[in-house]
């Protein structure tokens, strides 16, 4: 009869339970109701459950997250990127999530690792979203990710680059502004960091490095959206990077994306004199603008910090540039004012694409000049 | 002294430029028509003996709702020395003809007057960029009234743009002239 037992007789009384093949079942049913047992049918078609079962993890299969479903041309929500971040660092062996510290909420600061072997490369760093209004950076900063990520063996350029450098990206270098961005106030741009004293909250993170500090450019009330906050370093996003990159030690590019103006700066901002590698600096810009203005014709302008729009002291770069990180760079993506920080969405991943372009020119540099 | 050359690209020119926008806007702008600077073309700036600073700018200029033409002006921006409570001095000369809004104008008027209850909006554009094609008008509008609040507090050391229209309300009135309350929020370029 063929029929399998799923609990075996143990004791009478205790009841059994079996699969009986169909050819078998009208049998099986003469048979135990000719001996006065009781039976009752759990599963009237074993292979129907089969069928489903086998079609429920299918579809769940496709929908099931890849990169590919992510929409790249929209604006997300915190949670949602960091969901992004976990999908690239499961779906590709050389990209690894990384937390170098948490904000001042206690929110985990997740950094993109893209690294094909060695021990401690020589590396590059880009973020986004230190200023969090500014929507457009965080999510080209994922486009990018993307691209990297799925062009790795492919595309010659990010493959040489990888192979021999290692890049560290952190898209949301400010995540409880961003979340308040999104909850609170769209124009939200500082940290939000309570400020003893004050009723005031946050501290522009892009003017709280240990760089000129207190310097001219920086606004020494709680209130402004320029506060550098009360000491270089004070707000827990930025002395995360900058314990992070110390400890590295093997930083060779600091690359920053901010918006909107299109802009592509170098140091310094605290002070209005020109780098020693003001030369190299400035021509390496050029190219990059030259790379950028090539997929659309956007332009960008390049120059110092201070030259370009002012002078800005407590600046990230300026930090890095000063701490021997010679390919130190500040980015204004799109657009000019039309949008200014409301971008509209279709918007993103041509500015995604162009400004793909001018950071690649810069670490193809980094990368020919690094080996 | 004589005028000195300046990087169009800068932003010392660009503040000045930004001061020019602002007062065209409100001098030429309308719910039909919305300028943008589409390049500053030269910029050159003149130190004054005791009457201040004095910005002369070549413009290329486009309307939002034209775009496949511009139009060319010149533009004189004198902030006046010392004083920190009064607007920059502006003189604008168009070199042709803009595209005429008598259309759009009246098609907005008929529209506005035509509704049930007086318009209320916010968020324009919203969080996303996005700014709903009935509401263009009255983005645009708010433009103009942007401009002249722009021009009116700008210094030489001052960028405003418009970053969005945080509120707007139309308000009642008994004659047959269309009357709104706009809540701007302005921004000033400290970002980097």
């Amino acid at each position: 009869l063929l029929v399998d037992f799923w609990i075996n007789p143990s004791a009478p009384a205790l009841p059994v339970d079996v699969r009986i093949p169909a050819v078998s079942v009208q049998s099986v049913k003469a048979f135990l109701e000719s001996q006065g047992i009781e039976y009752s049918i759990l599963i009237e078609d074993l292979q129907d459950v089969l069928d489903q079962e086998k079609q429920d993890m299918a579809e769940s299969a496709q929908r099931q997250r890849s990169s590919s479903s992510f929409d790249f041309g929209a604006y997300h929500t915190l949670d949602d990127i960091n969901e992004e971040v976990d999908q690239l660092a499961s779906e590709y062996s050389f990209v690894e999530k990384i937390q170098i510290g948490e904000s001042y909420e206690k929110r985990p600061l997740y950094v993109l690792k893209f690294s094909t072997g060695g021990s401690n490369r020589p590396a590059i760093w880009l973020d986004a979203g230190i200023h969090s209004r500014e929507w457009v950076t965080q999510a080209s900063a994922l486009w990018i990710a993307n691209k990297i990520a799925s062009d790795y063996g492919t595309d010659a350029s990010i493959t040489s680059l990888l192979d021999k450098m290692d890049l560290f990206l952190l898209p949301v270098a400010n995540p409880d502004g961003f979340v308040y961005t999104h909850t609170s106030n769209r124009m939200w741009r500082k940290t939000r960091s309570k400020i003893a004293g004050s009723v005031c909250v946050g501290v522009d993170p892009n003017r709280n490095w240990d760089a000129g500090f207190g310097g001219p450019g920086a606004s020494s009330k709680p209130c402004s959206d320029s506060y550098h906050g009360p000491s270089a370093n004070s707000e827990v996003e930025v002395k995360s990077v900058v314990d992070f990159i110390k400890n590295h030690g093997n930083f060779k590019a600091f690359l920053t994306l901010h918006s909107y103006s299109q802009l592509l700066m170098y140091p310094y901002g605290y002070k209005c004199t020109r780098p020693d590698d003001y030369a190299e600096l400035e021509s390496l810009g050029r190219a990059a603008a030259s790379s950028i203005r090539s997929l659309y014709g956007t332009t960008f302008q390049v120059g110092t910090i201070c030259k370009t729009i002012y002078q800005a002291s407590g600046g990230s770069i300026d930090w890095s540039y000063d701490n021997g990180i010679k390919y130190s760079f500040a980015f204004e993506l799109r657009d000019t004012g039309r949008y200014g920080f409301l971008l509209p969405a279709n918007q993103i991943i041509p500015t995604a694409k162009e400004t793909w372009l001018g950071l690649k020119r810069i670490m193809e540099h980094v990368r020919d000049k690094s080996s | 002294s004589p005028a000195m050359e300046l990087s169009p690209s800068h932003f010392p020119a660009a503040r000045a430029a930004a001061v020019a926008l602002g007062y065209l806007r409100y001098l030429r702008g309308g719910p039909g028509r919305g300028l943008e600077l589409r390049e500053l073309r030269r910029a050159r700036r003149q130190d004054i003996d005791d009457v201040g600073h004095k910005y002369y700018l070549e413009l290329e200029l486009e309307d939002v709702l034209d775009k496949d033409r511009t139009v060319n002006c010149t533009a004189e921006v004198l902030y006046p020395l010392g004083s920190k409570s009064s607007a920059p001095d502006v003189q604008v000369a168009l070199q042709g003809e803009l595209r005429s809004t008598e259309e759009a104008d009246k098609e907005f008027y008929d529209h506005i007057r035509s509704l049930e209850k007086e318009l209320v909006a916010e968020n324009i554009p919203d969080s996303h960029g996005k700014v709903p094609p009935e509401l263009e008008p009255i983005h645009l509008l708010a433009w103009v009234a942007s401009g002249y609040v722009i021009w009116q507090n700008s210094t030489e050391n001052t960028k405003f743009h418009l970053a969005q229209v945080k509120h707007v309300k139309q308000v009642k009135r008994s004659d047959e002239d269309l009357q709104f309350d706009y809540v701007i929020l302005l921004h000033e370029m400290v970002s980097q």
